[in-house]
């Protein structure tokens, strides 16, 4: 009998393993796009609403133009990964978030108020007319979005370690239940996985500026788009040491002696890791070789190139996870059986779904181009 | 049981997750009902040529966005984070169940996302065809979103052949589907028309323009309120036995389906004869007046909804306790603090004289413990077999409801609890357990406040007579 562990569900996964994973991977990569644009966006919008004057000021401005669809798009690539965790691994999820019940749930109110200073600034910034309360709302905003990634950080690293389960439980429960008044704080992943994720989000919010200096800013000078230029480079590089420094940190200072050597002795698992350090640097590098003249194409280029740095981050911490959760509990005791009948029906909504979104996004960009 | 109970005191944890669930629900299906009207609206517009009507469904539009997809999606968020919460294990199976269906649902958010900033942002730079049919795009993707989870919350009230053949589509066209696609979409229809009054009431100045909104509304409003007339029919219809039973015999509920006929009543009736046939009443008053009626029909009929299930929070699958119907005798056999995952680990560290030799309770040690001891056993009983329906004070606080019962009567009521009433979940313990709980409930229980309070006095008339 597995102590603090759910019994096997009878239903059965209903889908293989792998499946279940490449959606939580594509839409965590997805997730990722969007959140370390807010994660990273909205303090850098706060900060420079405070600081700054002329075009980088406007930089700031321009980076919350967006920001309502980013957010309603952001949020909800989110909720699948977390489907198919709570598909994958229930039997770690639910308890997690039930021991640090109330500062989870409170993400949601955070969440709330937090989007609502993204549209009340946005307004003013549109309107050209930013008040007191826009300049709160953008500091709400940008404070509640840390936090909210400081209790994601919380609950995932707490997923994955049991013996700390075990500690607030012993800690906050009454007559065996749980209060659920605790956080994952004594975890030594958590500060690490939360800096981390910071640092990663400066630097896609550093391409972020540069993408809509090129395709969205025909309004703006060319002074402007040359101070963008610079402003991103000296940003982006920030984001690299503070994402360098702390993933060190992470691995190095935190990881399992085992995980580290399964890490060296798998060549595979090396080869990724390897390539997801050094994938960072590529951006920097077409910034730096790409900073007097940022064409579309070299625009997408450093876009593409900083989607593959997110999915190589999400690849490698998928990998981590696996290993960590394979020490608590045997994903392979679970049972699959696969609903065939539900399933066909879903990827036929994905396609037909994604070319409905494909010609809504064809009319629009055609309209562009027209005028 | 499988999981740790989250004690939330004086409202339980589950209440947590119907207060979130109304107020999504205010909001959700003013996004479906509100997104059909704009887009139809919007196209007759474009139609007769009325820059007036696309001026204010413009502004309409953006009040919608500033409510739906801020307030309504993030309280949707908030649903699913509650349920997880507040009861893992039903969550836990209808994820099992429906991963697909939910999968499904939101490719169907995204479409309506990006429809809806599409469909607001470029209004007047889109031509009129392709903007209406984005309008649509949004409104069907709305309703299609409300289908597919219609289908899993109505499998929630009644599964249908689902236990025996386990099919998904068993599961999702269950008895209860088709009537809650009715009220539901009916519902959406009606709350969306008492948005709008509260909405042009507050931002039309124009009288004539105002009475044109109204009628038009008045329309889309009685039509919402026939198809939630039909589906609510349906919907008693298909009820399972044990759900009508509640609905019969509970008073609360009584006065709560009162009121849901009672207020939808009222509104079809200011609809029908004032708004529509009538000269027109609409103003901010009369607009806030039926508002306030459309949330009493919406939230009466949420909490009806999630009432009449009970003793299962998955009918016939899943039990109020955190516990499978399946599980049920096992948990019997072994004990239900044995069964619980987490409880069993609990007893032991706590009491480790009570394990025997495969670290299992050993209950006939229980009787060495010390009588406090068995009241703290009593009480963890109660959290994982009582505290999703029942506070110690507060919401059916058990405190008040076993004021002056007998020790006999408490333990009666506990074994036989699913036979006294039909609406609580069957023991799932085994007698000595029983006994604990009653132990624990008798340390808190409340005097009668009427025979108790005699008996006190009656004996302190003895004493006081025994003292003259």
């Amino acid at each position: 009998m597995n102590e603090f562990l759910a019994p096997i569900n009878e239903m059965g996964l209903p889908a293989p393993i792998w499946f279940l994973k490449l959606f939580k991977v594509l839409g965590f990569v997805l997730h990722l796009c969007m959140m370390n644009l807010w994660y990273a966006g909205m303090p850098l919008a706060a900060i420079l609403s405070l600081t700054a004057e002329g075009d980088t000021r406007r930089i700031g401005e321009r980076m919350v133009m967006y920001m309502p669809i980013i957010v309603a798009l952001g949020i909800n690539f989110g909720i699948v990964p977390l489907l198919f965790i709570q598909t994958l691994h229930y039997s770690l999820y639910y308890p997690t978030g039930i021991l640090i019940a109330w500062p989870w749930l409170s993400v949601i109110v955070l969440l709330m108020f937090a989007y609502y200073g993204v549209y009340i600034y946005t307004t003013q910034v549109k309107n050209n007319n930013i008040t007191k309360i826009g300049k709160i709302s953008v500091w709400i905003s940008a404070v509640f979005f840390i936090l909210i990634g400081f209790l994601f950080a919380n609950n995932f690293s707490l997923l994955v370690n049991k013996d700390e389960w075990l500690r607030i439980y012993e800690q906050t429960n009454v007559a065996g239940a749980v209060t659920g008044f605790a956080l994952n704080l004594q975890d030594a992943s958590l500060l690490p996985r939360w800096l981390f994720m910071i640092g990663l989000s400066v630097m896609t919010t550093a391409v972020y500026l540069i993408i809509d200096s090129v395709f969205f800013a025909k309004n703006e000078t060319d002074n402007y788009r040359n101070t963008v230029r610079k402003f991103s480079l000296k940003l982006y590089l920030v984001g690299l040491i503070w994402a360098g420094t702390t993933s060190a940190w992470y691995i190095f200072g935190t990881f399992s002696r085992d995980l580290l050597d399964a890490i060296k002795t798998d060549p595979i698992v090396h080869g990724l890791f390897v390539i997801t350090g050094l994938s960072a640097i590529v951006p920097l590098v077409i910034m730096i070789i790409k900073k007097q003249n940022f064409t579309k194409a070299t625009a997408w280029l450093l876009g593409g190139f900083q989607f593959l740095v997110l999915t190589f981050n999400v690849l490698s911490r998928q990998w981590v996870q696996d290993f960590s959760i394979a020490k608590i509990v045997d994903l392979n005791r679970e049972l699959v059986v696969t609903q065939w009948s539900s399933m066909i029906p879903f990827l036929l909504t994905f396609v037909i779904g994604a070319a409905v979104i494909f010609w809504m996004l064809k009319k629009i960009v055609g309209l562009k181009s027209m005028s | 049981m499988h999981y740790p109970w989250w004690y939330v005191d004086v409202i339980t944890a589950p209440m947590l997750i119907a207060i979130i669930a109304t107020i999504h629900v205010y909001v959700a299906m003013y996004a479906v009902g509100g997104g059909m009207i704009l887009a139809y609206e919007t196209g007759r517009a474009y139609r007769n040529l009325r820059e007036d009507t696309l001026d204010y469904l413009r502004s309409h539009l953006k009040f919608f966005i500033w409510l739906t997809v801020v307030f309504g999606a993030i309280t949707g968020v908030g649903i699913w984070w509650t349920i997880s919460l507040a009861s893992p294990l039903a969550t836990e199976a209808l994820i099992h169940i429906f991963v697909f269906g939910w999968a499904m649902e939101w490719v169907f958010f995204i479409i309506e996302i990006i429809a809806a900033f599409i469909f607001y942002y470029y209004w007047g730079k889109l031509d009129p065809k392709t903007h209406t049919i984005i309008g649509w795009i949004y409104g069907v993707s709305a309703w299609m979103s409300l289908v597919l989870i219609t289908g899993i919350t109505s499998f929630m009230l009644h599964p249908g052949n689902f236990i025996q053949d386990k099919e998904f589509w068993t599961a999702f066209f269950n008895p209860q589907t088709i009537p809650q696609i009715f009220s539901r979409t009916g519902g959406s229809i009606l709350l969306a028309g008492l948005y709008f009054f509260l909405h042009a009431s507050i931002t039309v100045k124009d009288p004539e323009f105002l009475r044109r909104i109204e009628r038009r509304i008045a329309k889309w409003a009685i039509f919402g309120a026939a198809f939630t007339l039909i589906g609510g029919i349906l919907w008693f219809i298909y009820l399972p036995e044990s759900s009508k039973a509640a609905l019969e015999g509970a008073a609360s509920l009584n006065i709560l389906m009162g009121l849901v006929f009672a207020a939808t009543a009222v509104v079809f009736f200011f609809f029908y004869l004032g708004s529509l046939k009538g000269k027109g009443l609409l103003s901010l008053g009369y607009a806030i007046l039926l508002f306030i009626f459309g949330l009493i029909a919406v939230g009466s009929s949420e909490f009806i909804r999630e009432a009449v299930r009970k003793p299962y929070i998955v009918y016939d699958y899943v039990y109020g306790h955190q516990i499978y119907k399946s599980e049920v005798a096992k948990a019997e056999q072994i004990g239900f603090l044995n069964f619980g995952a987490w409880t069993r680990p609990y007893v032991l560290k706590k009491y480790p004289q009570l394990a025997d030799q495969n670290n299992m309770i050993d209950y006939q040690k229980v009787n060495d413990l010390s009588k406090n001891d068995k009241v703290k056993l009593g009480e963890t009983l109660f959290m994982y077999h009582c505290n999703d329906c029942h506070a110690v004070k507060g919401l059916s606080g058990i405190q008040s409801i076993t004021r002056g019962w007998k020790k006999e009567h408490i333990e009666t009521t506990i074994i036989d609890m699913e036979r006294i009433h039909y609406f609580m979940p069957p023991w799932s313990g085994n007698k000595i357990e029983a006994e604990l709980l009653t132990s624990y409930i008798q340390s808190i229980q409340m005097p009668h406040p009427i025979l108790d309070k005699e008996n006190n006095s009656a004996q302190t008339k003895t004493e006081g007579g025994n003292h003259e």
